[in-house]
């Protein structure tokens, strides 16, 4: 007797287990058709790829969710290797009903995920050629207007000192062997490369045209006299600045902020890390002045986009969240306050801006801006090639600025071949 | 009666167990096997070409590939030496008649019990600052230094931190091996006057052998195989150095977008370490002594 029972417990537990097996299939066929519960417009998800936000995001989605009684789900984000998680994701109809779309190529490999929002209410305020289009298809709402250059430490460093390149490697020269260091990059891909690389391209009369040239194999960074200027940069800050490396983008801008470090190459998104900082002196942002450059690399950089393949239900609540966002009080005040992003919608006003983004703002409206570049680049390039060739620099002083450049233009082949 | 009795519960136990076998390892599998003849980028709606063998013909010109198997090599044979030989003596000692035998197991465990990713980062700290600081302290800066930034140290650095992890768990095996050595024959040769070390070389070492058979097995697969440790700690850097077998896979397929040239790698590489592994399991085998 005892023995029927425990077998027929067994027996129980083995149905159960197969039927719990079997009916996580019955679910992944009715998404397609139906739509299962956990994705009925009752709730959405957003899967975003900036780090500094992420806490923002979840606030403001839970004011989202008190409001409207929709569900908004904020995934953690990952950094540097976003895209392949997003890509991981969408494969497994496990993607998010928000996502991060950065820029045009990768809204040429999304394609077939990304929703057209031409119709959506809130796409007549994006300022003027900041939406993201593909195809003829508005797939893409800027998160806001971005912009990097030198952000300067006032107490340390004048608007003279680096107002051209002479000037700026000079004022390099002298921090060099004192206490406190002249500049400083981070080890993040990105911030070691990724947008100091944009200088460059950016400078080109035409950038796009250029790396249309450079995907073609017409030029060569090695022969284009914007990127000997870069290799030779590269060489005199190897010289002048600590390893780095060695530095990560919290101590990058740690050391900035209690006034170890004199200057950063930094964006206008660094300044949510200074307000966990008493700032005791003034700062500034500058361009970076290669070839005497006086202009700030101005761009957009993430947009958010919708995932179409989700049933009609997620996809509408996906784009009611979106539009909340930008035209209700509490959703515009989150994007310039809490995100501290420079809005790129004409419907939102920005005033009170952090210093860094004044710069961006002023720079945007007066023109003295040069595009980013990097939107353009091959997919992933940067962290792919562009890092280890860098890294490689950094290592070992017998790499010279032109090796360094050599071996841009190698990573830059084995990404187009 | 009782024949058919014993079928079902044979049936009762494997079938489940078969069943998720099957669905979370075979079919993906050979899923893997039928993209490695295709060219594709990994993105459901984009096309799959067919090229038939293509990708394993490039595989051997790739030199980045090349390379990372090479480094693999080192990083296993060099972990493979610094585990066993560490867990062998951990094994020793705490069975040994040491008076904290029993904390000195759980404290050599513990690193075991934190995760691969984890412990990655909590050695990055220790390379990048820790050793800085003790470097500058105490005047070794020869030897303490940031080992992450080096291509060569880095390499070491993934050993010293695999061997870390994984030394306690190998020990485990290695004590359970040691007890069941039967007392007769120790106590046999210490009646005969066999010193300490005549004792191990002569009688420990070989009874020791079929536990040497799992722990070499392991350790060759989890070497071969490690992917999170060398995510977290060098990410493969700096300059591609610590790039390992796997971690170099996921670079193909996710970084480049080269879904099936990345599956025929990942192909490549299950064949090889099935043929290295089963290959030590024979040799060890056939050097274990029956009692």
């Amino acid at each position: 007797m005892k023995f029927r029972k425990s077998l027929l417990f067994l027996v129980a537990i083995t149905v159960v287990l197969v039927l719990a097996a079997c009916g996580g299939e019955d679910n992944e066929g009715n998404e397609n058709s139906e739509g299962s519960e956990a994705s009925s417009g009752e709730k959405i998800t957003i899967f975003q790829s900036k780090v500094e936000i992420s806490e923002q995001l979840e606030e403001l989605a839970a004011e989202y969710e008190e409001e409207t009684g929709v569900e908004v789900e904020v995934w953690g984000t990952t950094g540097d290797d976003y895209f392949q998680q997003l890509q991981i994701r969408l494969n497994s109809n496990q993607g998010p009903s928000i996502f991060s779309v950065r820029h045009i190529t990768e809204a040429e490999k999304l394609d077939s995920y990304l929703y057209d929002m031409s119709n959506e209410p809130f796409v007549e305020h994006i300022a003027p050629d900041m939406a993201l289009e593909y195809d003829g298809k508005v797939v893409g709402v800027p998160y806001g207007v971005e912009g990097f250059g030198l952000v300067y430490n006032k107490d340390l460093v004048s608007e003279e000192d680096i107002a051209d390149y002479e000037s700026f490697i000079n004022t390099l020269e002298e921090f060099n062997g004192t206490d406190v260091d002249g500049l400083s990059l981070a080890q993040e891909a990105y911030f070691l490369i990724g947008h100091l690389s944009n200088y460059p391209f950016s400078l080109q009369d035409d950038n796009y045209e250029y790396i249309q040239q450079l995907n073609n194999g017409d030029v060569t960074m090695a022969d284009t006299e914007e990127f000997q200027a870069f290799g030779q940069l590269m060489e005199d800050l190897r010289a002048n600045i600590p390893n780095p490396l060695d530095i990560t983008y919290d101590e990058q801008v740690g050391d900035f902020a209690t006034g170890k470090t004199a200057m950063i190459h930094q964006g206008n998104w660094a300044y949510g890390m200074f307000e966990d900082y008493d700032l005791d002196f003034e700062i500034g942002m500058a361009p970076l002045p290669l070839l005497d450059n006086d202009k700030l690399e101005v761009g957009v950089g993430s947009n958010w986009g919708i995932n179409g393949e989700k049933d009609d239900a997620e996809v509408q609540a996906a784009a009611d969240f979106l539009n909340w966002m930008h035209t209700s009080e509490t959703g515009m005040r989150y994007i310039v306050e809490e995100f501290g992003a420079v809005p790129a919608f004409t419907n939102i006003e920005a005033n009170d801006l952090d210093p860094l983004s004044q710069a961006v703002l002023d720079a945007t409206n007066s023109g003295e801006t040069i595009p980013w570049s990097h939107n353009y680049y091959p997919a992933n390039v940067i962290v792919n090639d562009f890092v280890p060739a860098t890294e490689n620099f950094f290592l070992s002083e017998d790499v010279s600025g032109d090796d360094f450049i050599d071996s841009l233009d190698t990573a830059w082949q084995n990404a187009t071949k | 009666m009782t024949n058919r009795m014993t079928k079902g519960w044979f049936a009762l136990f494997t079938i489940p167990l078969l069943l998720i076998f099957v669905t979370v390892v075979i079919i993906p599998f050979l899923m893997g096997i039928y993209y490695s003849f295709f060219d594709w980028d990994g993105i459901g709606a984009n096309p799959m070409v067919f090229v038939g063998l293509d990708n394993y013909l490039q595989l051997f010109s790739d030199t980045r590939f090349m390379d990372s198997a090479w480094i693999t090599v080192k990083f296993t044979i060099l972990a493979l030496i610094t585990v066993n030989i560490l867990g062998v003596t951990f094994a020793l000692l705490v069975t040994s008649a040491l008076k904290t035998v029993n904390a000195a197991r759980a404290m050599l465990f513990m690193p075991n019990l934190i995760g691969g990713l984890i412990l990655g980062y909590i050695w990055q700290f220790i390379f990048t600052d820790a050793f800085k600081i003790i470097g500058e302290a105490t005047g070794f800066e020869s030897v303490f230094f940031n080992w992450l930034l080096n291509p060569d140290y880095s390499l070491y650095a993934l050993v010293f931190v695999f061997t870390w992890q994984m030394a306690g768990y190998m020990m485990i095996i290695y004590i359970a091996g040691i007890q069941g050595i039967s007392n007769d024959v120790i106590e046999a040769s210490m009646i005969d006057g066999a010193s300490y070390w005549q004792r191990l070389r002569k009688i420990i070492l070989p009874l020791l052998m079929p536990s040497f058979t799992i722990c070499l097995f392991l350790t060759l697969s989890f070497a071969f195989k490690i992917y999170d440790v060398n995510l977290s700690l060098t990410g493969g850097g700096p300059v591609n150095s610590t790039e390992l077998f796997a971690l170099h896979i996921y670079n193909e397929i996710f970084g480049y977008g080269n879904y099936g040239f990345g599956q025929a790698k990942a192909v490549i590489f299950f064949v090889i370490v099935a043929a290295v592994t089963l290959t030590q399991v024979y040799i060890t085998k056939k050097r274990e002594v029956e009692m």
